[in-house]
């Protein structure tokens, strides 16, 4: 028998990367790599985050912005060596599972849920506000505040976020999936639309916006990137995308560092037009902030209506890869034995999981309804930082306990950039609300709590039913050894 | 009962007299290979309509001709030259006539050499023909006196396609041949900007296969329980990202004959093929065989009852 510790600590060993040739073809160039960067980060958050974040740090909302930025650079460079050295593939939660043991792993897990879960919900509330701007300008009539906002903002239910969710969630139950071509598509689709408001909001410019430039201070322009750290979740995915990128020791942090610096450049641009057009005090609880700058500088509605059409189009497709991120997360925990079987049922017919994403989509299309933006975004927010810690402690511990594993890609200045990585986060988390830190904790000990009776004894690793690995597979060590490579 | 074989007038195929013979020796049957030409209407006896059908019978007799000299001879054939006014509708007439139990078509030239393509005759017939209808692929070709060794039977895990492989699963044993089951899977790649990873479809990939695999090897199990069983049984699962990869992902041989069910919401005598059907038809490398619901139903029934 094991023990409690070995239990909770056993790590899932991995299988040899050889297992399925046609997956070893390393296909995706430095370009590619970039927009993926770039089109999985972008129009998560920019399209609405300003309104719930400049009346916390003022026009500061810039620097809060490049605090984000370098944090989640750091962590997406960890992230890179984490992926480099466990020759697994998936998301933070299998880097966990493989690397730190079976419960960090649901910690993460639980982390993820927030990050793909909970961020689905936000962004469908952000996809909400820009289709009743939309058509307020088409028709001169908007869906009745009671059905597009939440309780606490003034509403009941919140229908359009629910819309989205469903028809999102249609499509991967039909077995839609994003291409990398349409992928860059899309980050076109997000520049241009960006770029445009920029271009017009420019021309509202008035500096007096910025005389107060940091009303709360540091404490405010961190405060701010508690939040707005919601619009750098994505960077990750080129870290993710690693095993089939060509040349990744060279590729994946220069992919990394390119993506970060276009996003943050973007980010910045759109802020300081943004403030530059809009005094500060007015973004409190603006709807379709960014169409809804443009229509108050101009007196027109044209420009307001063309934003508000390319957030509509590109959120939904951040809504579409939320979603399915978060099914392929649940399948793949469902797989380790961790959660109920459900989610790993695959239709014959469709070849996806269509239970798994029923539930997501009435779990997240319930939160979408019913809970403010505000607190969305922070919980998505809390729920990334911690994941990105873990990975960051998690390749401090791989490097103590497996100094001479190959790695793809090897961080430089030893120990710099994770420890750097991890007070960044913990700086940034500690100027979350507390009722988020709060429900944070609670929610994830709830997570542990039901892992401990149900995830432990019914793991796969304790069962012994293991459903894709060889029966050579050992179960003490999970990475590759030298020893095997020789 | 025989094997009608559709040769078009003005266009010598090999490939359809060779499929068509293939089949009938395997299932011993009679060979009709026939040449639908047009009838002019209204019926008359002008000069120019007359001159304009003496050709087409002359062209058609050019093909049949051609069809004469590319049978091996160890198969009774019947050559006919039937007016009808529309080429399916003289093909259906034939097939009551000569009591045909399943129509040999070719591809049509716009498809690729080596596989099936699906010409507007045939895709009339796919939805009208009360009997199975083969289809050989471009530029096929059969050796001497060959048979069908191996009817692979396309399984979706439906009900109906169960039918379609006990159906199968009795011409085979009827034939000496052998049974396989095959399901095939397209699987999109995973779009990168999710964070889950390029293999996030492959555990769904292994997922959905483990089910097939268990399923097929439930069916298997019926098959062996027949008082007739096929030589020896077997099923694969083929996947990739576009249907002509999953379906080359699957190892074929020669003389292979692809057996594909019609969709379970047609009329129940007719085929009507459904969407993952008609991909799998029109991307197969070997000849395809596709079997009204009803035809199904019908020989899964004989095969039980040996």
């Amino acid at each position: 028998m094991t023990t409690l510790g070995q239990q909770l600590l056993r790590r899932k060993p991995t299988t040899p990367p050889a297992a399925n040739e046609a997956h070893l073809k390393r296909s995706i160039g430095l370009f590619s790599l970039t927009m993926i960067g770039v089109g999985g980060t972008l129009g998560t958050g920019i399209f609405t985050v300003l309104s719930s974040s400049v009346p916390i740090a003022g026009p500061a909302i810039v620097i809060s912005f490049i605090i984000g930025g370098i944090v989640a650079g750091l962590t997406a460079l960890c992230y890179a060596e984490m992926a480099g050295a466990v020759p697994v593939s998936g998301s933070t939660y299998s880097y966990a599972y493989a690397t730190l043991g079976e419960a960090p792993a649901m910690g993460v897990g639980a982390c993820l849920l927030l990050e793909y879960g909970v961020s689905t919900a936000a962004v469908a509330v952000g996809w909400s506000q820009y289709v009743n701007q939309l058509l307020l300008n088409l028709f001169g009539w908007q869906i009745p505040t009671a059905l597009s906002q939440s309780p606490e903002e003034g509403g009941v239910i919140n229908i359009p976020a629910i819309i989205v969710i469903v028809l999102c969630g249609l499509l991967l139950i039909r077995g839609a999936s994003e291409s990398t071509t349409v992928n860059s598509i899309m980050v076109v689709v997000k520049i241009g639309v960006i770029l445009f408001f920029c271009a017009v909001a420019v021309t509202g410019w008035n500096a007096d916006h910025f005389a107060d430039f940091a009303p709360h201070g540091i404490q405010g322009i961190v405060g701010g990137a508690g939040i707005i750290f919601f619009s750098f979740v994505g960077l990750d995915a080129v870290s993710t995308a690693g095993e089939e990128a060509k040349n990744p020791k060279r590729n994946l942090p220069l992919a990394i560092i390119i993506a970060l610096l276009i996003i943050i450049t973007i980010y910045v641009i759109t802020c300081v037009t943004a403030i530059g057009a809009q005094a500060p005090a007015k973004f409190d609880g603006q709807e379709a902030g960014l169409s809804a700058i443009l229509q108050n500088i101009l007196h027109s509605s044209w420009p307001g209506t063309v934003v508000a059409i390319g957030a509509i189009i590109s959120i939904f497709s951040v809504t579409l890869v939320c979603l399915y991120g978060q099914t392929r997360i649940l399948f793949a925990m469902s797989r380790d034995g961790m959660i109920p079987a459900i989610f790993e049922r695959v239709n014959p017919r469709t070849m996806t999981p269509v239970q798994g994403t029923v539930i997501v989509m009435v779990v997240t299309g319930i939160l979408a309804a019913f809970v403010p933006l505000n607190f969305l975004y922070e919980m998505t927010s809390i729920g990334t930082l911690v994941a990105f810690l873990v990975v960051s402690v998690g390749v401090i511990i791989l490097r103590v306990r497996e100094p001479d594993l190959e790695r793809g890609f090897k961080l430089p200045f030893g120990w710099l950039i994770p420890i750097l990585s991890i007070v960044g986060c913990l700086l940034v988390i500690s100027q979350l609300r507390l009722i988020t830190i709060a429900v944070f904790v609670i929610w994830t000990a709830v997570f542990l709590v039901f892992y401990f009776f149900y995830g432990r004894k019914r793991s796969v690793l304790q069962t012994g039913h293991v459903v894709d690995a060889g029966i050579d597979v050992p179960y003490t060590s999970n990475v590759r050894q030298l020893e095997d490579e020789r | 009962m025989t094997v009608l074989v559709g040769v078009s007038p003005g266009r010598r195929s090999a490939a359809v007299v060779q499929l068509g013979e293939l089949l009938a020796r395997s299932l011993g049957m009679d060979l009709v290979i026939a040449a639908v030409t047009p009838r002019s209407w209204p019926p008359s006896a002008r000069p120019v309509d007359t001159e304009w059908l003496e050709y087409a019978d002359a062209s058609a007799n050019v093909v049949l001709d051609h069809a004469a000299a590319m049978l091996a001879g160890d198969v009774k054939a019947t050559f006919v030259v039937h007016g009808a006014s529309s080429a399916r509708r003289g093909i259906l007439e034939l097939v009551e006539k000569h009591d045909a139990r399943l129509i040999v078509l070719g591809s049509s030239t716009a498809g690729q050499i080596g596989r099936v393509s699906v010409g507007s005759e045939a895709d009339g017939l796919l939805h009208a023909s009360p009997v199975p209808v083969a289809i050989a692929p471009r530029g096929y070709r059969v050796g001497k006196g060959a048979r069908v060794t191996r009817i692979t039977a396309a399984y979706s895990g439906s009900e109906s396609s169960a039918d379609l492989v006990i159906a199968a699963a009795g011409i085979a044993a009827a034939g000496g041949g052998a049974l396989r089951l095959a399901s095939f899977a397209v699987l999109p790649p995973a779009p990168m900007t999710a964070g889950v990873g390029a293999n996030a479809e492959d555990q769904i990939r292994d997922e959905w296969a483990r089910r097939m695999r268990e399923d097929a090897a439930a069916l298997l199990h019926e098959v062996a329980e027949l008082p007739h069983t096929p030589a020896s049984t077997d099923a694969v699962v083929g996947t990739g990202e576009s249907w002509s990869a999953a379906m080359d992902d699957v190892e074929w041989a020669a003389n292979d004959v692809l057996v594909v069910g019609s969709s379970s919401l047609g009329p129940l005598a007719r085929v009507f093929v459904g969407s993952h059907a008609a991909k799998v038809v029109r991307h197969s490398p070997v000849p395809v065989v596709v079997v009204p619901r009803g035809r199904a139903e019908v020989l899964a029934a004989r095969a039980e009852a040996g």
